[in-house]
C-alpha cells in the first residue's frame, strides 16, 4: 500500500465504522417502507458511503472504494426512486455493508481481498456490469477547467460581484506587501509566511473564480513558491521577495486593467510566473529552523519530487486515483500526512487575525457625504435655534435649545469620525517606496512610524498623500547619505526615515524626519543667490532657519542634478502650496550632518471649521482662523494717520515692520464705506498667505464661530476672493474669504518671490553691499530719479493747497510741526510743473528732530535692485546716473543733496 | 433549503453565494471556522454547508471535525471548497467527515451537480 499515512488510516477505520454502524438498522426501515420510502434516510445512508468512497479513492483502497461507488450507485437510485427497496436490494446492500465493514477490519490487505460477489449482486440491481454514469461525479467539479481559458477582461460578473473582487484583490495585495516587507527583517516568522501564503492562495482563488486566467496564474506560481518556503523546504531570501515584490505590481496592474475595463494597462505576468518556477527549483536550504510540525510531514516526501511539482506536470491526484478500472495503488501520488494540515491549522490558530466583519460594515462614501452635508445643516439649524432662544425669555425652550446644542456637537464629532482614516492608510505604502528608492540609491534605509492610527478626513488624507509621498521621496534620494558617506561620519550605514503623526491643538502634525546630511544651507545661499531668488543684502541678514525654507520658494531646487528618484517637475514649492490649500502649514528644521524634520501641520477636517467672522460694508464675511495672525485696532484720528501710503499702496508700520494693507472694500470692489482719511478708528485683521502677512481692513470684527463650510455655486467658483460660504446663525448666507486668492488678487503676494520681499527690506541701514531698494521718482515729465529708500522716513500724500510760505520758504504743516518743503526740480536744477490741483507726493526725510519734505513730480515705483552706477557723479548729493526700469536714472544722495540745499 | 457558505474571499462568498440563492437557496456565510461557529450557535441550520480550507482563525478542516464533534448538525451535508493544491489532503478531510468537494474553480452547473449527489436539491 503507497498511503504511508498509517494513523489517517486508522482513524479512517474508525470514522467509518461509526457511520456504517446504523446503517444496517436503516436499511432494514427502508425495506419497511416499500414505497413510501423516507428519502432522508436514503441520503444519509448514501452519504456515509460516499464519503467511504472518497477518502478510500484519496488513500489508494481501491478495492473498497470500488464497493462503496457501486453500493453508492444503488442507493442513488433508490433515492430517485428508480428502484424500489425490495427484499432483493436491500440484501445486497446488507451484504455489500458486511463486506465493506470486513475490508475495514482488515484495512492492510484489503486491496488484496475478493469482493466480486458483492459488486455481482449490486450489479445484477442495477442491471449492468459497467458502472454509471455517476461515477463521473467525483471529477465533476474539474471539468470545467479548460473552459477557464476565457480570455482576460471578458468576464461575465455582476457589478457587484466584481467590485467586491477587485476591492479583495487590492485588500490583499497591499496586504501582501507589508508582510513582504516584513518578511525580509525575519525571515524565520511563520505566522507572517502563511498570512501572505493566504493572501496570495485567496487572490489566486478569487481570481479562477472571476475567470482571469492570467491573474490566476501568476498567483499560482506565486502561491507555488510559498508552498515550498511555508513547508520548509526553500530558505526565504531576498531575491524572493523582490520577485514577489514585482508579482504584486504587476497583479496591480492586471487590477487596474479590469478596473478600467482597459487590458492595454494589464502588465505581463508570463516572466514572473518563469522567475517564480526557476526560484522553486532551487535546491533546499540547510535547516536551520528547529523541526516543527510542518517539517515533520515533508519527510514523508523524497525530497527531490513534491507534489507541487507533479501537478505542475499534470498528474492531478484525483484523475488517476479514481477512475475505478485498474488504477493500480501505485498510481496514486504521494500524499502527505493529516500532520501537515494540523500544523497549518496550528499556526492559523496563533495568527492574531483581527477580524473586522464582524464590528465594521462597508458603507459608500456619497452616503458618508450626505450624512456629513445633513449634519452641516443641522448645525446651522441648532444656531439659529440657539440665536432664538438667547433672545427669548422662555426657560424651556432655552433648556431645550442647550439640549439640542450638546446633541448636536456630539453627532457632528461623531460623524465626522465616520469619516475619519488613520494616517497608516497612507503610510503603509512608503515601506515599499523607500525600500525600491533605497535599492536605486543605493542606500540602507530604515522606515519607522508613530502614529499610524492618527486620523484624519478622508479628503486632507487624499490631498496629503502626494505631498507626503514627494517628501519621503526626497529624503531618501538626498536626505540620507550612502552607507559608506554615514560610516565616514560616524553614523551607522543604516539611514533612518522617522515618520510620527500625532494631535496637537485641534490640528494634526505629520513629521518627516531623517538622520542624513541635513541641509547644506551654504549651498542652498549659492543656489539661491544664483537664481536671483534673493538679493545677497537680503541673504546676508537670514537667519539660517530663513535660509533652509529657501527650499520651498518656487523656482528652487537644491540637488545638483534632477534625479528621476525625486525629480518629477515639482519642487518642494509644490508641496507647500498643497498643503497650504488645505489650510495646512510646512515648516522646516535641519542641521548638518545631524538630520532634517519637516514639520506639516493640518486642519482635522475641511467641512466644519473656525473662522472669525467680520462685517465689512454691512455685508459679513467669513476669514478661515487657520489664516488669522492678529488683530489690530488702530484707535484715534492719530493712530489711522500712521497708515502710510507706498506707491499707492497703503502700509502700516506694525512693530517695526511694513505690514501691506488691503481695504476688503476696495479688494472686493463692494464700493467705499467711509473713506479712510476720515475714519477714527481702523479695524485690521492680520493675515498669513503662504509667507507674507498683511492686514485686512474691514469695518467691524464681529466674533469667532465654528462653520460649515458649503461649496461655491459653479458660476461663482471663479472668483479668487472667495472659498466657500456658509450660512450664519440668522439664517443668512456669507462668503468665506479666500485670504491667498485675496492677496494675490490686491498684489500683496505675487509669484515673484522678490515683491515679496518688501518687508524684509524695512531696515534703516546700507551697510555697504550693494544691493538697495530705490525709490524711484520723476522729477518732471522726462526726467527721473531714485533714492535709497533707507534715507526716507515716510512717504506722504499732501493737498497742495495746505501750502503755506514763512520766510520765503513752502511749509506745510504736518504732525503738528512746520514741515519746510524743497522742489525736486528746483534743488536739482532742472526745472518742471506741479500739478496743483491734486496731491502732491512728499517725501519725508528726517534727520535729528529736523525734516524736510522733497516734493517730486510723481512716485513711480519702489524696486530692489544691485546698484550698479554707469556714470559716476563728482557733485555733491548726486551718486550717479545707472540704468533702471529700462530708463536712465539718476542716484540721488539725499543727505547730501539736502545739506548742499541748505 | 439553507446553505452556509464559509471562505474568507468576500468575493468567493458572494459569488458562491449568488449562484445559491439564485438556486433557491437561502445563503449565510462566515469568513473563517469560527465565525461560522458562531453562526451556527447562532440557531442557523444549514441543509448544506461550502467549506473554503484555508482560512484564518479556523480552517476548513478544524471546521469540519468541530461541526461533527457536535451531534444536532451529523446530518448536514458538507462540502469542501478545494483547489488543486489542497486536494491531497482531501482524505484527511473525508476522515474529518466531510462528505463532498468541489474544486475551484467551478461554475454553477458544477455546484448543483455535487449539491445533487448530496441529495441537497431543489
Amino acid at each position: 500500500m503507497s498511503f504511508e499515512d498509517t494513523e489517517l488510516i486508522k482513524e479512517f477505520v474508525v470514522e467509518s465504522q461509526e457511520h456504517l454502524s446504523d446503517v444496517e438498522e436503516k436499511l432494514l426501515a427502508m425495506e419497511e417502507q416499500g414505497d413510501n420510502i423516507d428519502v432522508s434516510v436514503v441520503n444519509t445512508v448514501f452519504r456515509a458511503v460516499h464519503s467511504i468512497k472518497g477518502a478510500a479513492g484519496f488513500m489508494g483502497l481501491n478495492t473498497l472504494e470500488k464497493l462503496a461507488h457501486r453500493g453508492e450507485e444503488v442507493l442513488n437510485k433508490l433515492r430517485s426512486k428508480e428502484i424500489r427497496p425490495t427484499s432483493d436490494v436491500i440484501n445486497a446492500l446488507l451484504r455489500a455493508t458486511d463486506r465493506i465493514k470486513f475490508l475495514l477490519d482488515s484495512i492492510e490487505t484489503s486491496n488484496e481481498l475478493d469482493i466480486s460477489d458483492q459488486l455481482k449482486m449490486l450489479g445484477e440491481i442495477l442491471d449492468c456490469e459497467e458502472p454509471s454514469s455517476l461515477s463521473q461525479s467525483f471529477d465533476g467539479g474539474a471539468k470545467q477547467l479548460p473552459e477557464t481559458q476565457r480570455k482576460a477582461l471578458d468576464i461575465q460578473l455582476s457589478e457587484e460581484a466584481l467590485r467586491e473582487f477587485l476591492e479583495e484583490c487590492i485588500e490583499n495585495t497591499d496586504q501582501l506587501e507589508q508582510d513582504l516587507l516584513a518578511i525580509e527583517e525575519h525571515c524565520d516568522d511563520d505566522t507572517i509566511i502563511n498570512r501572505i501564503f493566504r493572501s496570495i492562495h485567496t487572490i489566486k482563488g478569487s481570481s479562477g473564480f472571476v475567470g482571469y486566467t492570467e491573474l490566476e496564474s501568476l498567483a499560482h506560481a506565486a502561491e507555488d513558491l510559498l508552498v515550498l518556503i511555508r513547508d520548509g523546504k526553500l530558505q526565504f531570501h531576498k531575491s524572493m521577495s523582490h520577485v514577489l515584490l514585482k508579482c504584486i505590481d504587476v497583479i496591480r496592474s492586471m487590477i487596474k486593467a479590469l478596473e478600467s475595463k482597459d487590458s492595454s494597462l494589464a502588465l505581463d505576468g508570463m516572466e514572473l510566473i518563469a522567475s517564480l518556477r526557476l526560484l522553486q527549483q532551487e535546491k533546499p536550504a540547510p535547516r536551520n529552523k528547529p523541526l516543527g510540525p510542518s517539517d515533520l510531514a515533508s519527510e514523508h516526501h523524497t525530497p527531490t519530487a513534491s507534489p507541487e511539482t507533479e501537478i505542475e506536470k499534470g498528474e492531478i491526484p484525483m484523475v488517476t486515483s479514481i477512475v475505478p478500472t485498474v488504477s493500480s495503488a501505485s498510481s496514486v501520488p504521494v500524499l502527505p500526512s493529516s500532520s501537515k494540515s494540523d500544523a497549518v491549522a496550528t499556526q492559523n490558530k496563533a495568527v492574531p487575525d483581527t477580524n473586522l466583519q464582524e464590528s465594521s460594515i462597508r458603507v459608500d462614501v456619497s452616503i458618508l457625504d450626505k450624512l456629513m452635508t445633513c449634519v452641516g445643516e443641522l448645525v446651522l439649524a441648532r444656531n439659529q435655534i440657539l440665536q432664538h432662544s438667547n433672545r427669548s425669555s422662555d426657560g424651556g425652550l432655552q433648556a431645550s435649545a442647550q439640549r439640542l446644542n450638546i446633541i448636536t456637537s456630539e453627532l457632528q464629532e461623531h460623524v465626522m469620525k465616520t469619516r475619519m482614516q488613520p494616517i497608516g492608510n497612507v503610510w503603509s505604502k512608503f515601506p515599499r517606496l523607500v525600500r525600491d528608492l533605497a535599492v536605486i540609491c543605493g542606500k540602507q534605509v530604515r522606515i519607522e512610524m508613530e502614529g499610524k492610527e492618527t486620523e484624519l478626513d478622508k479628503t486632507i488624507i487624499e490631498a496629503v498623500k502626494d505631498p507626503l509621498t514627494h517628501l519621503v521621496r526626497n529624503t531618501v534620494d538626498h536626505g540620507i547619505e550612502t552607507p559608506q558617506a554615514r560610516i565616514q561620519k560616524g553614523k551607522s550605514p543604516e539611514g533612518c526615515l522617522y515618520l510620527r503623526a500625532y494631535h496637537e491643538g485641534g490640528l494634526v502634525n505629520i513629521e518627516i524626519a531623517d538622520d542624513g546630511s541635513g541641509l547644506d544651507l551654504d549651498r542652498i545661499r549659492a543656489k539661491a543667490l544664483e537664481r536671483n531668488l534673493v538679493s545677497p543684502d537680503v541673504l546676508a541678514k537670514m537667519s539660517d532657519r530663513d535660509v533652509a525654507q529657501l527650499i520651498f520658494v518656487p523656482g528652487f531646487s537644491t540637488a545638483e542634478k534632477v534625479s528621476n528618484v525625486s525629480g518629477r517637475g515639482v519642487g518642494m514649492d509644490v508641496v507647500k502650496t498643497n498643503i497650504e490649500k488645505i489650510g495646512g502649514s510646512v515648516d522646516l528644521q535641519t542641521q548638518r550632518h545631524i538630520g532634517t524634520t519637516i514639520r506639516i501641520k493640518i486642519p482635522l477636517t475641511l467641512a466644519i471649521i473656525p473662522a472669525i467672522i467680520v462685517l465689512d460694508n454691512q455685508r459679513r464675511y467669513a476669514i478661515p482662523q487657520v489664516n488669522l495672525v492678529e488683530l489690530v485696532r488702530l484707535e484715534g484720528h492719530d493712530e489711522v494717520q500712521k497708515v502710510e501710503w507706498i506707491q499707492g499702496a497703503p502700509v502700516y508700520r506694525l512693530r517695526g515692520k511694513l505690514l501691506p494693507l488691503v481695504f476688503l472694500n476696495e479688494a472686493l470692489r463692494t464700493g467705499a464705506s467711509e473713506t479712510n482719511a476720515n475714519l477714527e478708528s481702523l479695524n485690521i485683521v492680520v493675515l498669513k498667505a503662504e509667507d507674507r502677512q498683511f492686514g485686512l481692513v474691514v469695518d467691524r470684527i464681529i466674533d469667532s464661530e465654528e462653520i460649515v463650510v458649503k461649496p461655491l455655486s459653479k458660476q461663482l467658483k471663479g472668483l479668487t476672493a472667495y472659498s466657500g460660504t456658509t450660512i450664519m446663525g440668522d439664517g443668512k448666507v456669507a462668503l468665506i474669504l479666500d485670504v491667498i486668492g485675496l492677496a494675490k488678487s490686491s498684489s500683496v503676494l505675487s509669484s515673484n518671490p522678490e515683491t515679496n520681499g518688501v518687508e524684509m527690506q524695512d531696515k534703516n541701514s546700507n551697510n555697504g553691499s550693494n544691493s538697495q531698494t530705490l525709490l524711484v521718482v520723476d522729477v518732471n515729465e522726462s526726467e527721473r530719479c531714485a533714492i535709497p529708500l533707507s534715507q526716507i522716513t515716510r512717504l506722504e500724500k499732501l493737498d497742495p493747497r495746505r501750502i503755506e510760505v514763512s520766510n520765503h520758504q513752502e511749509v506745510i504743516q504736518y504732525r503738528n510741526c512746520i514741515l519746510p518743503l524743497m522742489r525736486l526740480d528746483r534743488v536739482l536744477g532742472t526745472g518742471g510743473s506741479y500739478r496743483e490741483d491734486t496731491e502732491i507726493d512728499v517725501i519725508v526725510y528726517t534727520t535729528d528732530e529736523r525734516s524736510v519734505g522733497l516734493v517730486v513730480h510723481q512716485v513711480v515705483d519702489i524696486t530692489e535692485t544691485v546698484v550698479k552706477v554707469e556714470k559716476k557723479s563728482t557733485q555733491i548729493g548726486r551718486t550717479g546716473s545707472m540704468i533702471l526700469l529700462d530708463q536712465v536714472t539718476e542716484l540721488l544722495d539725499l543727505p547730501g543733496l539736502l545739506s548742499l540745499a541748505n | 433549503m439553507k446553505a452556509m457558505v464559509v471562505d474568507d474571499s468576500r468575493s468567493i462568498r458572494r459569488i458562491v453565494g449568488d449562484i445559491l440563492r439564485e438556486a433557491g437557496f437561502e445563503v449565510a456565510d462566515a469568513a473563517n471556522g469560527r465565525l461560522a461557529l458562531s453562526l451556527l450557535e447562532s440557531g442557523f441550520k444549514p441543509d448544506v454547508a461550502l467549506i473554503d480550507w484555508n482560512m484564518p482563525e479556523m480552517n476548513g478542516i478544524d471546521l469540519v471535525k468541530e461541526i461533527r464533534s457536535r451531534s444536532e448538525y451529523d446530518d448536514v451535508p458538507l462540502m469542501m471548497v478545494t483547489t488543486e493544491t489542497e486536494m491531497e489532503r482531501m482524505a484527511a478531510a473525508f476522515v474529518a467527515g466531510a462528505n463532498e468537494y468541489l474544486m475551484k474553480p467551478f461554475d454553477r452547473e458544477a455546484i448543483l451537480e455535487k449539491l445533487q449527489i448530496l441529495g441537497v436539491g431543489i
